[in-house]
């Protein structure tokens, strides 16, 4: 099939388009040179053509969250995957999946229609603390890793606890620091290629990391808990590091399910499903966002509950609209509004290429035709864009349309879980890594059956 | 020699079989309980001399007598059934792998039907409880690795799942527990003697009926601080090793079905989540069907609910904690399970005088097959045909294919059903 995406306003920092009116050209899945034929033409005139957005920290997959439908406090993946869609998105990556959730995780995200996913292996050092108290088995450690990723379809590596704790004070003179670990993080993310993601939190950022573009710290929302963490975060991003926003929503709180939900996955602190609200740290997430004045911060919602998918639109405009602040928060906080390409930048270009996706996230010649269009007032000055933003009109997914004048017309389009390749093999103590498990080995890989369809990517 | 297979025997999973085959035959399974080598081999559960009869071919009932019939003559008389039903309903399901539950979803759904758990009576107070008093999750790895306090609340794991004692529970050693049972503490209460006895100090026999006052005295122990107003033999000494705990799990078993199950699942939640508020603590129902975590995966993932979904109600889809008014019922097609085992004389002779038909998918014959209308042999899950099932603490894992078969697997004789219901309504 032949497109041509005719007279829309393109958008696209990578290619330092901002809203100059010209044709974009689809062939198969993907945006090539201008063609002298095509089966379809799509009519965008005034509207905004964008790169299909990526959320880079969504947790819709981990273990345990469907507890949370449970109190009707999650959609159905295919209510997900709509949200999604109707957003403009293409993609989602699941923060949370360990070396046994993997096979959990892949079914969950196979689950959701429409939109492809991926998933980061969150890595538990507890597991590593031998090899990592001898640094000249740096290697393999790293082999060993890149190893698990494959093994268990991940696309990438995070660190939910950089140290190494236990509860148990037998095991205490095992335990390692944040401070004396961050060095050999930092060797092990140079030695990986592309920025190694740890979870933000207070501990964290009031480290100085000794290569900050060498880390991206997630969800720095909840991490926010006091008002000098902001700098902390602000300092991390000036000096070329990267983080995803984790925002929260301001409202709503008294209502909230004072219940506990937790799930022990072998890290130190169970994962929290109904996390105490702050509203402080959600006030600086916010305040955060708006101080920042470079491309190095991604947009990202702090988890189901504090941030529903179904609350990304209202959180964009409060980005891109002082009033839409004063309205949520009860003040402007100041008069900065994102551009559309600041914002596309954190949606699309940004979270693309902490993801390591060249073909996503931008308009290029070659680029996957993954594309969301929305309508947009010519003046888009200090207008709500969430009416706008929140709502796409066409989404085309590798060149297939799938929402066609905000209707869903296609919603079993093809979608598939991408994850890494990494041709690695395990060096000879992996087997000891594991003893713990209580699966053998080889029932711990991911196979085919058990997720997908399945895209390996080098 | 195939090494590292699952067992379906149970919710366990066990995943270190190593099983050997001859030809389309398994001659041997190494690391398997009794029970789940009734899985592999087929002899009847614990009368190894007697075999469990496989059902050859598709069968049709007429006057009290089965007869073998085609496959397509089966669907069609299956059909008729599927389509002048009113109020049917889907039962069973905790021993189908995942694709299986999944497909007969797809059915009920399309049937307008009901969709009830084999185990719901079990499990459906628990989701209540959860739902009142929220969570704290620990998948069986962490509990082998950490808990060294251990109690079963009408559980006899020996009889159920038993090598649950000796992969997560009682005699493991995990990460944190390298001596195994020497490390934990290991406590039970139950109305009888079970083997778990045994190895349980303490074991509270209590008098059937008295459970919920164990309960009400741990919780004014415990949690009111109060000296309970009646107190069961035991109540002290329980209360004293909940208190001592660093890490712990209550394993619940069906026992609790046949007394107060709601009360005292909510008891149970309610003295977990505050054990929690002091060190972990998990309240883990022991489900013994091997696919009875799947399933109430699957629904809460597909209708948001843990409960029996209805797509028959006028006002829409509706879930249901109870069990099923069989009165109702005018249709039933069961799956992964012999529901003729757990109904009531009544129950039997009510469905018999009103001439409910029965459809039934079973690799072997069972009590429901011998009443059935219409019977379709299936392949047995993980043995002779892949599938997706979910251990005990939602943790799925993928069955091989180990033998061939002549026999369909469950997922697709659903599916074809579905077809027929999707052709009369035209969809
Ligand atoms: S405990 Fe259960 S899963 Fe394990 S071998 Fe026995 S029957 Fe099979």
């Amino acid at each position: 099939m032949r497109l041509k995406i005719a007279q829309g306003r393109l958008y696209d920092p990578a290619q330092g388009w901002d809203g100059e009116v010209g044709d974009l050209y689809i062939e198969g899945e993907r945006i090539v040179a201008p063609l002298a034929e095509v089966d379809l033409v799509i009519d965008a005139q005034g509207q905004l053509v964008l790169a299909g957005g990526i959320d880079l920290r969504g947790q819709v997959a981990t273990y345990g969250l469907n507890m949370l439908r449970l109190w009707g406090w999650l959609p159905s993946p295919r209510e997900i995957g709509e949200l999604y869609a109707g957003l403009g998105y293409t993609h989602v990556h699941e923060p949370f999946l360990t070396l046994y959730t993997a096979k959990y995780v892949h079914r969950e995200l196979a689950a959701l229609p429409i939109v492809d996913t991926s998933a980061s292996l969150a890595v538990n050092l507890r597991d590593l603390d031998k090899w990592l108290k001898s640094p000249e088995q740096l290697g393999e450690v790293e082999q060993n890793i890149q190893f698990l990723v494959k093994q268990t379809r991940a696309l990438n590596v995070r660190i939910i606890e950089p140290y190494v704790r236990f509860r148990q004070d037998y095991y205490a003179h095992r335990n390692i620091a944040t401070e004396n670990l961050l060095e050999l993080l930092t060797r092990l993310a140079q030695g990986q290629n592309s920025t190694l993601t740890l979870e933000a939190s207070p501990e964290l950022l009031r480290q100085p990391l000794p290569d900050p573009p060498a880390f991206h710290l997630a969800a720095l929302g909840p991490a926010l808990t006091e008002a000098e963490l902001v700098q902390a975060a602000l300092n991390h991003l000036d000096q070329g590091g990267s983080a995803d926003l984790g925002l929260m929503q301001p409202a709503g709180y008294e209502s909230w399910p004072n219940l506990p939900v937790q799930i022990n996955m072998g890290f130190f602190r169970p994962l929290d499903l109904c996390p105490s609200p702050s509203q402080d740290a959600a006030l600086r997430a916010l305040e955060l966002a708006l101080q920042y004045q470079g491309a190095n911060l991604a947009f990202s919602g702090a988890g189901p509950l504090l941030a529903p998918v179904s609350g990304y639109a209202r959180m964009f405009s409060w980005l891109t609209d002082p009033s839409a602040r004063l309205q949520d928060w009860g003040a402007e906080l100041g008069d900065r509004a994102y551009s559309l390409a600041d914002w596309i930048n954190m949606t699309r270009t940004l979270p693309a290429r902490l993801l390591g996706f060249r073909d996503r996230g931008h308009l290029g010649i070659g680029a996957r035709a993954d594309l969301a269009i929305y309508d947009l007032p010519k003046n888009t000055d200090k207008i709500d864009l969430s009416q706008y933003l929140g709502r796409c009109r066409t989404l085309l997914k590798a060149g297939n349309l799938v929402i066609d004048n905000f209707n869903l017309i296609n919603p079993e389009i093809a979608r598939a879980t991408y994850y890494l390749q990494t041709g690695g093999e395990a060096s000879p103590w992996l087997g000891e890594m594991c003893q713990y498990r209580s699966f053998r080995l080889e029932n711990l890989w991911v196979h085919d059956h058990l997720g997908g369809d399945w895209v390996g990517v080098q | 020699m195939i090494e590292s297979v699952i067992c379906t025997g149970c919710g366990c999973l066990c995943d270190d079989l190593d099983v050997t085959i001859e030809g389309d035959r398994v001659i041997e399974v190494a690391n398997v309980c009794l029970w789940g080598v009734n899985k592999f081999i087929a002899t009847k559960k614990f009368h190894s001399k007697k075999d469990r009869r496989r059902i050859l071919a598709p069968q049709s009932r007429r006057k009290g007598r089965a007869f073998d019939i085609s496959y397509d003559a089966a669907l069609e008389e299956a059909g008729n059934i599927l389509v002048q039903a009113r109020r049917p309903l889907v039962y069973g399901l905790t021993n189908n792998g995942s694709w299986a539950q999944e497909a007969a979803l797809r059915l009920a759904r399309r049937w307008h039907a009901r969709l009830e758990p084999g185990d719901l009576a079990f499990m459906a107070p628990y989701y209540e409880a959860l739902a009142r008093h929220g969570l704290y999750w620990a998948p069986l790895e962490e509990i082998r690795d950490e808990a060294d306090t251990i109690l079963f609340w009408g559980a006899n794991p020996i009889h159920s799942c038993p090598r649950h004692v000796v992969r997560y529970s009682v005699f493991s050693r995990g990460r944190f527990t390298e001596r195994g049972a020497e490390e934990r503490q290991i406590a039970a209460v139950d109305i009888y003697p079970t083997e778990t006895a045994k190895f349980c100090k303490p074991y509270i026999q209590i008098d059937p009926g008295q459970e919920l006052e164990l309960l009400q005295g741990l919780i004014a122990q415990l949690i009111e601080g109060q000296e309970p107003p009646k107190r069961v033999k035991g109540t002290k000494k329980l209360a004293k090793l909940l208190s001592e705990a660093n890490f712990g799990a209550i394993f619940v078993g069906r026992g609790v079905s046949y007394g107060p199950a709601r009360k005292l699942w909510e008891g149970l939640a309610r003295l977990v989540v505050w054990l929690n508020t002091r060190v972990p603590f998990s309240l883990f129902p022991l489900a013994s069907d091997f696919n009875s975590v799947g399933l109430y995966h699957l629904l809460l993932r597909e209708t948001g609910s843990p409960y029996a979904p209805d797509f028959g109600a006028s006002s829409g889809l509706s879930s249901h904690p109870t069990p099923v008014d069989w009165r109702e019922v005018d249709a039933l097609l069961v799956t992964g399970a012999d529901l003729f085992w757990f109904l009531t004389e009544e129950q039997v002779q009510d469905l018999k005088r009103r001439q409910v038909p029965i459809m039934v998918l079973s690799p072997f014959a069972n009590r429901t097959t011998a009443k059935a209308q219409v019977v379709f042999p299936v392949a047995l899950s993980g043995i002779e045909t892949e599938e997706v099932a979910y251990r005990m603490d939602g943790l799925p894992v993928g069955l091989q294919k180990l033998i061939s078969s002549p026999f369909r697997p469950d997922h697709q004789v659903l599916a074809d059903l579905e077809q027929i219901l999707a052709g009369s309504s035209g969809g």
